[in-house]
């Protein structure tokens, strides 16, 4: 292989972007979508009224105590309690236990006032989502693995695009529509990629390193002897975790901790940990939200659990490695952006998205067959996926909205329909392109999706009392976005349409030579 | 007091960007007639990092150096965006947009 | 690796398929092995403080493992990319060993 360096890593930005490209749109698309998650499940969970929520501490200490109460009958010898507060615009608890390591964890949303499950629909609202862009909805070992090796792959093919793009600067604002199909797909490519770079770098990288000591434990291995609650215990990332000591013991009230804990930090107190509730060696941990900053550093108080006591409070910054990890993690998730800054890191995320799927679609291009000649297996495949995933995946999303205004509001297992609604019309949106030319599948599947997306607002309108005329500003935007998407998605059906015929028309025509795509 | 600054960041970012945009010979053939002139070329370049270096400036200054490179980065890639799509689809309306950018900036930045 | 958009598959030899399978396993577990030889080297030997030391190896090996990856694909032939990854994986190997021989797994902030 004597190449140039250029030329190779021409090679290994095609042929790396492709292997990953399905998957990463998902995970592109799922986690631009997970910017706005809380306002989506708020969406998805109508009957849910605006209410002044009360988080002076003994109103907190008092939900917590309702919490607790749940739990010692639902999850007495649990290793551990996971209790969300009440918070802004979140008014109902979050629980969550779990009770062995392999286990999934137990989940359940109560109404502090009454200590009931909340009058509103079962919904996974936009924690699904949310879950997918990191797990593809897999068994989450195996999701994580996938999508941190999809992200490393995704690096690389991002550096050697970097390396490869010989015009970097000045095809820097270069979009040519007029030249050939294959021209103005690489530059709408080069576009997306270019303009959100320095995002696109930051997202890919701050997104492996969330997961970082469980895709490299090996600092943990040869530095800790694989003790990792010891390293974030000196990182102090969270307190001394106390092994149980197989002895029963009593829990002490927790409202007096959360109103003690709320009285050593200004910031708000987000969530309580339970550690080995039923041990006599529980130790409870309450969490802060993050000050107002990049990083994802949530300062701690930690109780002895018998007594009450607190054992250690972790209120100050932590040191630079440790700080610029959280700071990574920070800028992943955006919690820090106000509704302004929000947008364009959508934005940002969509222009992502996009790179991808021009990419893919580059990809094909590129290697349409001469006139006649029939088109080889390989690129039949990659039609059919880019069309499926492309296509198939917004469409998917749509009808996980529409699932929830339409499915009965007491239908038993509702999330789980909801999420078979997302699955079912994604697999029939990946089947079309089998039936039909490459030029209609892409028509009908973008068609389908853009109906899907504008069905959206009306199915809302007809089934709840709250449209996006109605006053309430969520209700507004979300109502605003669906519209947005089906009329970008339905032109992209009628361009789709026009783009292929005339590439056919094109192809019958005597041949002069596709350019090859290292010289592009 | 932050989507202030992001309108203002927005505003410079373009007109810089706008300004290195033509200073290209192809764009600078898409909006008007023909290459730029050497010292046209070069005044539009100087002024081009110019109004990117002002918006850097006035992101930290507003913003701090926690979130202002932050913001100042995501407005940059929303301004370039704008300027790539009216280069395309409309180059006419490029230098308008752009000189009308900059007394819109002072109006915000007093508002500020 | 000059592919046009018409190479077509029986033009593409099994000695070219190898070659590509070949690189491929290398950048993928040789270039997970030098990110791991060195996050593991550097969270022991940094003069940092142990759990800053294990979060800055951390950070930065999977920059170490997207550069090696590149770097199996730059290299001229198959037999240099084992020679590029192949000598600073020994030497981190070698460092490690040392590392633990001297300091003992686990040493005490």
């Amino acid at each position: 292989m004597r190449t140039g360096v250029r030329q190779s890593m021409a090679w290994l930005h095609g042929w790396s972007g492709l292997v990953v490209g399905w998957v990463f749109f998902c995970v592109f698309v799922t986690g631009t979508a997970s910017y706005y998650r809380a306002d989506i499940s708020h969406w998805m969970r109508p009957e849910q009224r605006e209410r002044v929520v009360a988080t002076t501490p003994e109103a907190l200490g008092q939900a917590a105590e309702v919490a607790v109460a749940h739990l010692k009958a639902a999850a007495p010898t649990a290793i551990g309690w996971y209790i969300t507060l009440p918070r802004p615009g979140q008014p109902m608890l979050d629980l969550a236990w779990m009770t062995s390591l392999d286990a999934p964890f137990g989940h359940a949303t109560l109404d502090p006032a009454t200590g009931t499950e909340p009058a509103t629909r079962a919904t996974r609202g936009g924690d699904f989502l949310y879950a997918f862009h990191f797990e593809l909805g897999l068994p989450p070992l195996i999701g994580r693995w996938i999508v941190g090796a999809c992200a490393m792959i995704v690096l690389v093919a991002m550096l050697s695009g970097i390396v490869t793009h010989r015009r970097i600067v000045s095809d820097f604002f270069t979009f040519r529509r007029d030249r050939s199909a294959q021209r103005g797909w690489l530059d709408a490519h080069n576009m997306t990629g270019v303009l959100a770079l320095p995002f696109h770098l930051m997202i890919v990288y701050t997104g492996v390193v969330t997961m970082a000591l469980m895709y490299m434990p090996w600092g943990v291995s040869s530095a800790y002897r694989g003790d990792e609650l010891r390293l974030y215990a000196e990182a102090r990332q969270m307190p001394a975790y106390r092994m149980p000591v197989g002895r029963p013991g009593t829990l002490a009230p927790v409202a007096p901790m959360v109103e003690k804990a709320a009285g050593l930090s200004p910031e708000a107190l987000e969530m309580l940990i339970v550690n080995n509730p039923g041990d006599a060696a529980a130790t409870v941990s309450a969490v802060f939200e993050e000050p107002h900053g990049l990083s994802h550093v949530h300062p701690q108080v930690g109780f002895d659990g018998a007594t009450g006591a607190v054992t250690d409070t972790l209120l100050d910054s932590p040191k630079p490695a440790t700080l610029t990890h959280a700071a990574m993690m920070g800028l992943h998730m955006a919690h820090f952006a106000g509704p302004a800054l929000r947008v364009l890191f959508f934005l940002c995320g969509v222009l992502g998205s996009a790179t991808v799927a021009t990419g893919l679609v580059l990809w094909s291009v590129a290697r349409l067959p001469r006139t006649g000649e029939a088109r080889p297996f390989g690129l039949r495949l990659v039609q059919t996926l880019n069309v499926g995933t492309v296509a198939g995946l917004p469409a998917a999303i749509a009808a996980y909205f529409l699932a929830n205004r339409l499915l009965p509001v007491d239908l038993a297992a509702r999330a789980e329909w909801e999420v078979g609604a997302f699955f079912a019309v994604w697999l029939m949106a990946a089947l079309v392109p089998l039936a039909l030319s490459h030029r209609q599948a892409w028509q009908a599947v973008l068609g389908v999706a853009a109906a899907l997306f504008l069905a959206v607002p009306m199915a809302n309108a007809l089934t709840t009392g709250r449209h996006g005329l109605g006053g309430d500003p969520l209700f507004f935007w979300f109502d605003a976005a669906m519209l947005a998407l089906a009329a970008l998605l339905g032109l992209g059906a009628a361009k789709a349409g026009r783009a292929v015929a005339a590439r056919e028309r094109r192809a019958h025509r005597p041949a002069r030579g596709t350019p090859a795509l290292n010289r592009a | 007091m932050t989507p202030l600054v992001l309108v203002l960041n927005l505003c410079l970012s373009f007109a810089g960007l706008a300004a290195l945009c033509l200073s290209m010979n192809r764009h600078h053939a898409q909006a008007f007639v023909g290459r730029p002139s050497r010292r046209r070329a070069l005044a539009l370049r100087i002024a081009g990092w110019a109004g990117i270096a002002v918006s850097f400036a006035v992101a930290v200054t507003l913003e701090g150096w926690n979130f202002g490179p932050v913001q100042w980065l995501g407005a940059l890639s929303g301004a370039a965006l704008l300027v790539v799509g009216l280069i395309s689809y409309r180059p006419g309306w490029v230098r308008p947009i752009a000189l009308a950018a900059l007394p819109l900036a002072l109006l915000v930045a007093l508002a500020v | 690796m000059a592919e046009g958009s018409m190479a077509r598959n029986r033009d593409i030899g099994w000695g070219y398929r190898g070659m590509v399978a070949g690189r491929v396993l290398l950048a993928a577990f040789g270039g997970y092995a030098l990110a791991a030889l060195s996050t593991a080297l550097f969270s022991l030997i940094l003069p940092l403080e142990r759990s800053e030391a294990v979060a800055a190896a951390t950070l930065a090996s999977f920059a170490i493992m997207a550069f090696a990856v590149m770097a199996v694909f730059a290299a001229r032939s198959l037999p240099v990319a084992l020679l590029w990854l192949g000598l600073p994986i020994a030497a981190l190997g070698g460092g490690l060993w040392l590392a633990l021989a001297v300091f003992g797994m686990g040493q005490p902030a």
